[in-house]
């Protein structure tokens, strides 16, 4: 399929000069398309002398030569297979009916959307995410689906996304009601094209929600998604974002603090190898008072894989008592891996707590030779060092069901990072 | 025999020569000492013979029961039965000790060709090794060495000696920072594994230890090499005079 990339040139499906119909025409949401299509085409697929884009060149990897070709022919299984529940499959950015089965959870297709849509997604969607490539996702979407969890309600639901076709735009819409709760689990399989996914959630007051998102490695494979958030008073969302990267991987996740008391924690491990690339950038909004985020990044790098980190928190005036930290860390096991960490604050209200750093670094040598003069050999005791490194992202996931599926998505990737190369 | 044999050991580091010509054999059974002030040398012969990387043998060798010890890497000497206890125990976060322990000893019997010991046989022994040196369970099921007290880091190196049983090993200012109760039970520890068949390297900058870990033989090391030699009463005669006149007679 990827020698088939090179002949049939990607961007001309980014570069749409009207929206792609939806099959019921509803006009309220082909207006928001309309207007999401010409902001994109203002200013076309970032690259990197955008600032943010400085070290994903989007532009470069679908336009340019270089795109890869490895021996990767197989998606791999369900990370998520040993955990029972409802589950809506998203293929090739449409929703298929035939491999869902979701009967206990509200949804809607987002392909079949009208103008009698019901008012909590016409409400919401198309609202947040208004960066270049959420407006994209948007513009070009074949489809996708909407959820609501209802008042006071617990829901969990597993998002697959299959990608076979060259390029996917896709978008989901989440609503969770006042005091209700979610666990969803959303997985990406899929090892060619560019793919393009956007996810907008509103967490009504009191509601909670838990993102996990694990999406398989795909050296020859772009994708980007944006999850833009937004939390009412008392919400709280907790992402667990592992990453084991693509030849480009971009995930922008944007979290709008709105209602007072309203809490955020964000984290992931990234495990690269290879020539992988994953880049987590996050911009979390204090907008109001006595709000928290936490959030803690550590990537472990070897071969030639490139790991970025770009994280900004804003808080904003008015947002007293509000309380961040920003953890990212990187070790280097690869000669020529590379990692670039850019934590960035910017503070307009008084008496504010927030914390921020970042390090990249090799294996602590003393750890490493203290191991081995106990006569565990340097590969073990690399492994060793890693698995206690990356650690303590795996430990804030609660169920412990997922926590075994996220760590067994990570070990899968240990050896491409922990791989010796000259 | 002879365990250990080092002839005329020079040894350099970060380009610096530090060892400068230093010869000591140790035979099976032996405690010896090596006393000697601060930048003498003292870490540099440690580390050096448990292999760490950085430690550069410029001249001379170091024979370990007739092999030369330069052709290992620092797991195959533990491997081999040499054991070096840390001054400063690495700690080492997300690495559980009782986890730690169970990759070292079972990663030392396969080097040996040895059938591995499954988990709850290592549970029991490393829980009874570890009542003996006053090692309460749940330090073994924290971080390795991590929020551990200076003394509980270096029982914690007593515990791992007990358990890996060494040929040979080797103190590295096993006494820095310990009171005079942790040291009796460091010294304890020690005492209970002298064996015919095993032998130790204790080095100081104290005579204090050498009180309750009695040496066949004590060494001076000044300059990177060894200026005087004698028995344990040596020890006591430093503890007296100093190292001034030693370090001059070397100079």
């Amino acid at each position: 399929m990827s020698s088939q990339a090179a002949e049939a040139p990607i961007p001309a499906s980014f570069d749409l000069p009207a929206i792609p119909p939806l099959a019921r025409h509803p006009g309220w949401l082909d207006d928001r398309r309309a207007s999401a299509l010409k902001a994109f085409r203002a200013n076309g697929l970032p690259h990197r002398r955008v600032e943010e884009w400085k070290y994903s060149d989007l532009r470069n990897a679908i336009e340019g030569q270089g795109r890869n070709e490895s021996d990767v022919t197989n998606p791999a299984p369900d990370p998520f297979e040993a955990i029972a529940g409802p589950r809506l499959v998203v293929r090739d950015g449409a929703f298929d009916a035939a491999l869902s089965s979701a009967e206990e959870v509200e949804f809607l297709d987002l392909a079949l959307l009208d103008d009698d849509a019901p008012d909590w997604v016409r409400n919401g969607l198309g609202q947040v995410l208004s960066n270049s490539m959420g407006n994209a996702s948007l513009a070009l979407m074949r489809g996708g689906v909407a959820i609501r969890i209802s008042r006071g309600t617990a829901a969990q639901l597993h998002l697959r996304f299959l990608q076979e076709t060259e390029t996917m735009h896709a978008r989901v819409f989440v609503e969770v009601e006042d005091g209700a709760s979610l666990l969803l689990l959303e997985s990406h399989a899929g090892v060619h094209g560019v793919g393009n996914l956007g996810i907008e959630i509103f967490l009504r007051a009191n509601a909670q929600m838990t993102h996990v998102r694990l999406a398989e490695p795909a050296p020859d494979a772009i994708r980007i998604e944006e999850i833009g958030v937004v939390l009412a008073r008392d919400a709280r969302y907790f992402a667990h974002l592992p990453q084991t990267g693509a030849q480009l991987s971009r995930l922008e996740l944007s979290v709008d603090l709105q209602g007072s008391g309203a809490e955020a924690a964000l984290d992931g491990a990234g495990v690269l190898g290879d020539r992988l690339h994953a880049d987590v950038t996050t911009r979390v909004d204090h907008s109001a008072a006595n709000t928290a985020s936490t959030q803690l990044f550590k990537y472990i790098a070897g071969g030639h894989s490139r790991a970025i980190y770009q994280g900004k928190i804003a808080v904003h005036k008015g947002a007293d008592g509000s309380d961040s930290r920003q953890t990212a860390k990187a070790i280097l096991t690869g000669q020529r891996a590379e990692a670039d960490l850019k934590p960035e604050l910017e503070i307009l209200a008084d008496d504010v707590k927030c914390a921020h750093g970042a390090a990249v670094g090799d294996l602590d040598a003393d750890s490493l030779f203290y191991l081995r003069s106990r006569g565990i050999s340097e590969g073990e005791a690399r492994e060793l060092l890693v698995r206690a490194f990356i650690e303590e992202t795996v430990t804030r996931i609660k169920r412990e069901d997922v926590r075994t599926a996220v760590w067994g998505f990570l070990e899968d990737a240990l050896p491409r990072a922990l791989e010796v190369s000259e | 025999m002879s365990l250990l044999e080092i002839e005329n050991l020079h040894v350099a580091s970060q380009g610096k020569e530090i060892l400068k010509g230093l010869s000591l054999v140790i035979r099976e059974g032996e405690v010896h000492a090596i006393m000697g002030p601060n930048g003498s040398g003292k870490s540099t012969l440690s580390y050096t013979l448990a292999g760490r990387q950085g430690y550069e043998i410029t001249a001379g060798r170091i024979l370990y029961r007739g092999e030369d010890l330069a052709l290992f890497a620092p797991e195959e000497r533990s491997a081999k039965g040499i054991f070096l206890a840390l001054q400063y125990p690495v700690e080492i976060p997300g690495v559980t000790t009782m986890n730690f322990l169970k990759a070292a000893l079972n990663a030392q019997r396969r080097a040996r060709g040895e059938t591995e010991f499954d988990a709850l046989s290592i549970l029991r022994l490393v829980r009874e090794t570890a009542s003996g040196l006053n090692i309460p369970e749940e330090m073994l099921r924290r971080a390795l060495n991590v929020g551990f007290s200076g003394g509980e880091k270096k029982r914690l190196e007593i515990l791992q000696m007990a358990l890996f049983k060494p040929s040979l090993t080797i103190l590295d200012e096993t006494d820095s920072g310990l009171d005079i109760d942790a040291l009796k039970l460091v010294a304890d520890g020690v005492n209970a594994l002298r064996a015919p068949d095993r032998a130790m390297l204790v080095i100081t900058h104290y005579q204090r230890l050498l009180d309750y870990i009695v040496p066949h033989r004590v060494h001076v090391l000044a300059n990177g090499r060894i200026v005087a030699e004698g028995g344990s009463e040596l020890a006591h005669e430093l503890e007296a005079k100093g190292y001034a006149g030693f370090v001059k007679d070397a100079a």
